[in-house]
């Protein structure tokens, strides 16, 4: 009886595998083609240049910020014993990020030249600052992740000297920690500054952009990684370990940042009701009555943050695992459905230029079939790293966790393993 | 034995932003484009459109295609229509505004755009990476990205004139330059741009009523400021503080539209 519904797991195992690869698999053709064909496969143009792929993009990086908050609260506030949930995070966080940057290479105009952020400085754009801190970041998160593939069984097993040679990247976890808050709060919040510096539309120029855009973040990336091991757990207990009393107070912290958010998001948006301002009050209309209002009123306030605030913080409710996982499952959505909001806000609405005939203008953008399996791509290679990462790497597994000095002490462990 | 690690480390680290350090000597060592207030240069272009004149023919549109090979999707300068004066319609041509306080150049990530000491504002094509930042921060939607290759001929070659710029590849975004290469090279020669037709934009030279006066702001004697002192004009959303350097007349409503 076991065997069998042993057999079956492996399976469903493979067939997921199987479906994965082939959604990436027609993500790398669509991708093939724009390099060939150019950008103009899409339905982006010129009023509306940035879409389905920039929004992919800042959800990826948004979602992916589990990893320097929990990093700072394990590592610098000493919540010591949140280090296995840091640890998926952390995870889940250069899976993230690797996504986000797959975005980039589909969506600038000329892939071949990513490089120039890095070499031709322009220290007054935000997006400048954004690049920097992306690629400083990554270069952190990976040696934030180069211990936990160290020491998978996988690598131990086959070359212990170079797995307890950079299993050591351990001692510096504080440091890295420091490093991952410095540059996340820096471009998480750039990022809607992206957006909130551009004085010439009206519906984004505003201060508060990068400060909805950090919080956000925070709430989605916590609530991701705790969905992502929930789920993992769920499918299969023995590969996925999770302790109720870790998972819970990281949900009821989420509930309560969501009450503060959506505090923030409510005077964000009254106040764009002071009096008219061309594009503002367009902006604001196209929101809350236009085409983009129930995204706006499903996706991001009802579902994306009063329903999950309510289950999350009723302790009841976030104690039964489906109402949890529905409720992270409804935040990280949010997420998706506030990037996309503003990503498109300022775009669709065009403030005239022309002094003898004020007025409004709309623009409009529907993603193409081709940036929709593209992303489709995207996504489902996260969704692989992430499988890939609990079968071989144990990425989720709340019994390993021990207090951060017992385990810089016990990376020493593997140290006569250099004898043999 | 840790403590060698993490100093070893660290060490690494300090050379790894040395090492980014230098790519700013690299970066220093390019021509100087640093984005200068015009004050104290020699030049300072702008230029003056009397909607007044302005019939809507064009020509300045197709000159401007054909001068610096433009694909056909994508215009430099759009001609746009107005509230009417009276009972006439008012056309409105719009090429780049070469703002002072440009937002595209604020905004670029690699100052592939870039504000000349002479107040043009350039593209660097080799070095765009065609991220759009550019377009979405621009008020005036003067700038253009090449979705798609242009190869074919250019049919406004050779009616309206011959290219004198390189196509621009696909992946990067472009706009009106000031034909800064006519104005360049008018300068070599000795002659005057905003007089001289060699050395005055291609929409300028191509306007058959002479709705375009070009010049310099700095030279109290230019075409440009001879207008400027006479007439009132107004700029583009001038709220925002970009200080475009194209100046609009207004159209006059006719007299007998008027009574």
């Amino acid at each position: 009886m076991r065997t069998a519904i042993r057999l079956d797991q492996r399976i469903v195992f493979r067939a997921w595998l199987i479906l994965l690869s082939l959604v990436i698999a027609a993500g790398i053709i669509a991708g093939f083609l724009v390099f060939k064909d150019g950008l103009i496969l899409t339905n982006l143009s010129d009023l509306v240049p940035w879409g389905l792929w920039i929004t992919l993009d800042l959800s990826a990086i948004a979602l992916s910020a589990g990893a320097f908050s929990l990093c700072a609260a394990v590592y610098l506030l000493g919540l010591k014993r949140f280090q296995p949930v840091a640890r998926t995070a952390t995870y889940i966080g250069l899976i993230g990020y690797s996504m986000a940057m797959l975005c980039l290479l589909l969506d600038i105009g000329r892939p071949d030249r990513f490089w120039h952020g890095f070499v031709f400085w322009n220290v007054h754009s935000v997006l400048w600052e954004v690049t920097m801190c992306v690629g400083l970041y990554f270069g952190v998160l990976v040696l934030e992740v180069t211990p936990i593939v160290a020491k998978a069984d996988l690598v131990r097993g086959r070359w212990p000297r170079l797995s307890a040679g950079l299993g050591k990247l351990h001692h510096v976890a504080p440091w890295l920690a420091i490093a991952g808050l410095v540059l996340s709060m820096l471009h998480q919040s750039s990022l809607g500054a992206t957006y909130g510096v551009l004085k010439a539309r009206p519906s984004w120029y505003q201060p508060g952009l990068p400060v909805l855009f950090m919080m956000s973040a925070i709430i989605g990336g916590i609530s991701l990684t705790l969905l992502a091991s929930l789920v993992a757990s769920a499918l299969s207990a023995r590969r996925a370990r999770v302790k109720q009393d870790l998972i819970e107070p990281l949900a009821s912290f989420v509930g309560w940042l969501l009450v503060a958010y959506l505090y923030m998001r409510f005077w964000d948006l009254l106040s764009a009701t002071y009096g008219y301002e061309a594009g503002r009050t367009e902006g604001l209309r196209l929101l809350t009555k236009g085409r983009l209002a129930p995204n706006f009123w499903f996706g991001e306030i009802l579902l994306g943050t009063i329903v999950p605030m309510i289950i999350l913080l009723k302790p009841r409710w976030r104690a039964s695992g489906w109402r949890l996982g529905l409720a992270l499952l409804l935040v990280v959505g949010g997420l998706v459905a506030y990037r996309w909001d503003i990503n498109l806000l300022g775009q669709l609405v065009v403030v005239s230029y022309l002094e003898q005939a004020p007025g409004v203008l709309f623009a409009a953008y529907t993603p193409a079939l081709i940036e929709w399996v593209a992303a489709a791509g995207i996504v489902a290679y996260g969704l692989l790293a992430f499988t890939l990462g609990v079968r071989y790497l144990d990425v989720v597994d709340h019994t390993s966790g021990k207090p951060v000095a017992q385990v810089v002490a016990s990376s020493e462990e593997p140290l006569p393993a250099l004898g043999t | 034995m840790p403590s060698l690690h993490r100093r070893a480390f660290l060490k690494t680290m300090i050379v790894g932003a040395g090492a980014l350090a230098g790519t700013q000597v690299v970066r220093r060592r390019e021509p100087a484009r640093e984005p200068e207030g015009p004050a104290g240069q020699k030049h300072r272009w702008a230029m003056v459109i009397d909607l007044d004149k302005c019939t809507g023919c064009n020509y300045c549109t197709n000159a401007c295609r054909a001068h610096n090979d433009i694909a056909p999707s994508i215009s430099w300068n759009k001609l746009l229509e107005g509230e009417p004066a009276g009972d006439r319609p008012v056309f409105v041509p719009r090429p780049c505004m070469h703002c002072e306080h440009a937002p595209c150049v604020e905004v670029c990530p690699v100052k592939a755009t870039y504000t000349r000491p002479d107040g043009i504002v350039m593209m660097d094509y080799d070095r765009c990476i065609g991220c759009r930042y550019c377009e979405v921060a621009c008020p005036y939607y003067a700038r253009s990205f090449n979705w798609e290759v242009f190869d074919g001929p250019n049919p406004a070659v050779p009616e309206w004139g011959e290219p004198e710029v390189p196509r621009r590849p696909r992946g990067v975004v472009e706009k009106c330059s000031f034909c800064f290469h006519r104005i360049d090279r008018g300068l070599e020669n000795g002659l005057t741009p905003g007089v001289d037709s060699e050395a005055t934009p291609a929409c300028v030279v191509a306007c058959p009523v002479g709705a375009r006066t070009f010049g310099d702001l700095n030279d109290p004697d230019s075409p440009i400021n001879q207008v400027l002192d006479r007439k009132h004009a107004h700029r583009m959303r001038e709220e925002l503080g970009t200080e475009p350097r194209i100046y609009y007349l207004c159209a006059e409503v006719p007299e007998e539209a008027a009574t």
